[in-house]
């Protein structure tokens, strides 16, 4: 079990398209606690994934400092970058991007392949994460036999079975409807809760949004508001 | 199996149609280099069989074979003034083996007798004839002097129809002489299995010749058989001579010519088999390109997703290699393991006995590897070069 905390300083990214320059971080900055369960949301545009991307090492910022846990991802190269997100990030993406002709099981272990880890070792660990989002029965399915919400889960397996520091989801309900996105995002408040990993979750809903500790609100590259969710008190704090 | 084989495994079926195809693509190259390389083996196993160095053949001056060569009885007996020629034990005679050879046209075994070949028949004298030529063993009994009898080399035997034990095949200068095959011979696979042998007397007298054709020679262990052919081709006796080995590679150019252009064409469709490999794969990474910027997302580096997809492209391969071996094989099993081909100047059918062996198809399988990666290699890298933002951005 562990946690990172998070620290951003005067991130800015600009996109170029042609002569256009498109600011989608502004100077950013931003601390985020180890262990807490951080809810991002504005409108379409305002930079939510380009930050998420930023805090994942995906993409790398024009200026400015990103820091995660220990590791100062702003100076690392992109081989680092990748390295470093196999062992520390697990993501959550909208359209959960399972693997078509691999078995449920046979997903979640695919970030395990980069591990030096015993098969035995490999599939203890799949079958945990698969018991942990409730689908131990599942695990010899392939996707298209799964509903979206169970596509989920599994996506979800995958993104813990590393045991990262953080886990990033962007738009994780997107695709799903209202009561199988309620039971994703108790899933993601149970690992928030249990496990205490700290989660950064983008999301245009507010119901969603409503399962974090604090809301952000982004626009126009900036951060807008910054609000503790009253109904969810944070944690005491895990890391370490 | 290991996870990253099942993933690139399966998704090797993932497209049946491109994938089919490529595979009956990379079969025929495949079938059609374990067939060459099979047929080179053997051209090459007769040449290194024929390559007894103190062996000579001598025909007349300007011939370039002994089809086309006379050699009458007088010219025959200059040889007997050769110094370095090998001697009979028993007898203290030279070991020079007069011959006689025609052309013979029988049918065919492989189309069901529809089509000839010419088959060389050689009148020999079995005394001097088998203490020239070494490697031929008698399977059987040897043609009786007194009647009309023949022995049939192993491969021509498997050429040509009519040929059995007991069987009668008709010669002479009007096809009318009934000779009885008494028997068999081998020459270690070397190119006399693919001839009928009759003695000499009275082959000689069914196609009333009065001329040999060539004479064998032994050249004595211990001589240099250059010298000997030195003295053969001198003022004295003015006549040509050759070791086997030079003669019988001169008989080859033909098959060899064949061989270079069968090479060529598996040359062409390699490159169509990987031209057909990279197509595939382009469409595969062209429908995955979210499936690896996840891959890239959670981790995988560039390099893995590279060795990956060429990975892919090679199990994509080997596929079509397995099918192009047992096609090949199907092949030499049910439609013939022998290729005939006829030398350069004689007009003889040469046999040649084609074995796809586990070296030839390891030797097939490691090109089709080599053709899989070639193929992968744009695609593949096209496929690492995929960003991995493209996961997350979803429009
Ligand atoms: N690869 C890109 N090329 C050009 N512009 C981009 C790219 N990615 C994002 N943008 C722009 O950057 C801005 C922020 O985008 P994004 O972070 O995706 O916003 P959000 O997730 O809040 O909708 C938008 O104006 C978007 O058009
Ligand atoms: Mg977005």
């Amino acid at each position: 079990m562990s946690a990172a905390d998070i620290e951003l300083v005067d991130l800015h990214k600009h996109y170029r398209k042609g002569r256009i320059d498109i600011p989608a971080l502004d100077g950013l900055s931003l601390t985020i606690d180890a262990g807490s369960f951080v809810a991002i949301m504005g409108p379409s545009g305002s930079g939510k994934s380009t930050l998420l991307h930023l805090i994942g090492g995906l993409d790398s910022a024009d200026s400015g400092i990103i820091r995660v846990g220990e590791y100062r991802l702003d100076r690392m190269s992109e081989r680092q970058l990748t390295a470093w997100r196999s062992r520390h990030v697990g993501f959550i993406f909208q359209m959960y991007h399972l693997v078509p002709v691999l078995t449920a099981a046979q997903n979640v272990e695919l970030p395990l392949l980069l591990f030096r880890m015993p098969a035995r070792e490999r599939r203890k660990r799949v079958a945990t994460a698969l018991e942990v989002v409730g689908l131990a029965d599942r695990m010899d399915h392939r996707p298209n036999q799964l509903s979206g919400g169970q596509e989920q889960r599994v996506a979800i397996a995958r993104a813990i079975v590393t045991d990262p520091d953080v886990i990033l989801a962007d738009e994780p309900t997107g695709d799903l409807d209202a009561r199988t996105s309620q039971e994703i995002l108790q899933l993601l408040s149970l690992l928030n809760a249990e496990f205490g990993k700290t989660i950064v979750m983008v999301t245009h809903d507010p119901r969603a949004a409503a399962f974090g500790q604090r809301i952000l609100h982004l626009d126009k590259g900036v951060l807008d508001r910054d609000e503790r969710n009253p109904a969810r008190p944070a944690a005491a704090a895990h890391a370490h | 199996m290991a996870l990253p084989l099942v993933y690139h495994w399966r998704n090797v079926f993932v497209r049946p149609t491109t994938t089919t195809l490529t595979i009956l693509v990379v079969a025929a190259v495949v079938g059609l280099l374990g067939w060459i390389l099979g047929f080179a083996a053997a051209l090459r196993g007769s040449l290194a069989v024929a390559s007894d160095t103190h062996k000579i053949i001598v025909i007349r001056r300007g011939s370039t074979s002994e089809g086309t060569s006379a050699l009458p009885p007088a010219e025959f007996n200059k040889l007997s003034q050769v110094t370095g020629v090998a001697r009979d034990p028993q007898t203290g005679r030279p070991l020079v083996s007069p011959e006689m050879t025609v052309q013979v046209a029988l049918p065919r075994k492989r189309d069901a007798g529809r089509t000839t070949a010419n088959v060389a028949v050689r009148g020999v004298d079995p005394e001097r004839a088998f203490a020239v030529h070494r490697n031929v063993r008698l399977q059987g009994p040897v043609f009786a002097t007194g009647a009309q009898e023949i022995i049939v080399g192993v491969k021509a035997a498997e050429q040509f129809a009519g040929l059995r034990l007991g069987d009668v095949v008709n010669l002479g200068f009007g096809n009318d002489r009934g000779y009885r095959v008494v028997g068999y011979f081998t020459a270690d696979g070397g190119p006399l299995e693919s001839e009928i042998w009759g003695y000499l007397p009275s082959l000689m007298n069914a196609y009333s010749r009065n001329a040999y054709s060539s004479a064998a020679l032994r050249v004595a262990p211990d001589e240099d058989p250059q010298k000997v052919i030195e003295q053969i081709e001198g003022p004295a006796i003015q006549l040509t001579a050759k070791t086997e080995a030079a003669y019988w590679h001169e008989q080859l150019r033909l098959v060899r010519g064949y061989l270079v252009i069968v090479t060529g064409l598996v040359l062409i469709m390699s490159v169509a088999a990987v031209c057909s490999i990279a197509n595939t794969m382009f469409s595969a990474v062209a429908g995955r390109t979210r499936e690896i910027a996840m891959l890239r997302t959670i981790g995988f580096g560039r390099g893995r997703i590279l060795v990956g997809f060429v990975l892919e492209a090679v199990l994509l391969a080997l596929l079509g290699g397995g099918l192009g071996c047992g096609l090949c094989l199907a092949w030499l099993q049910f439609v013939g393991r022998t290729k005939d081909m006829l030398g350069a100047s004689s007009f003889t059918t040469l046999a040649f006995e084609i074995r796809l062996t586990p070296m030839i198809a390891a030797v097939a399988l490691a090109a089709v590897v080599l053709v899989g990666a070639l193929g992968a290699l744009v695609p593949a890298w096209r496929a690492a070069r995929v960003q991995a933002v493209s996961a997350l951005r979803e429009g």
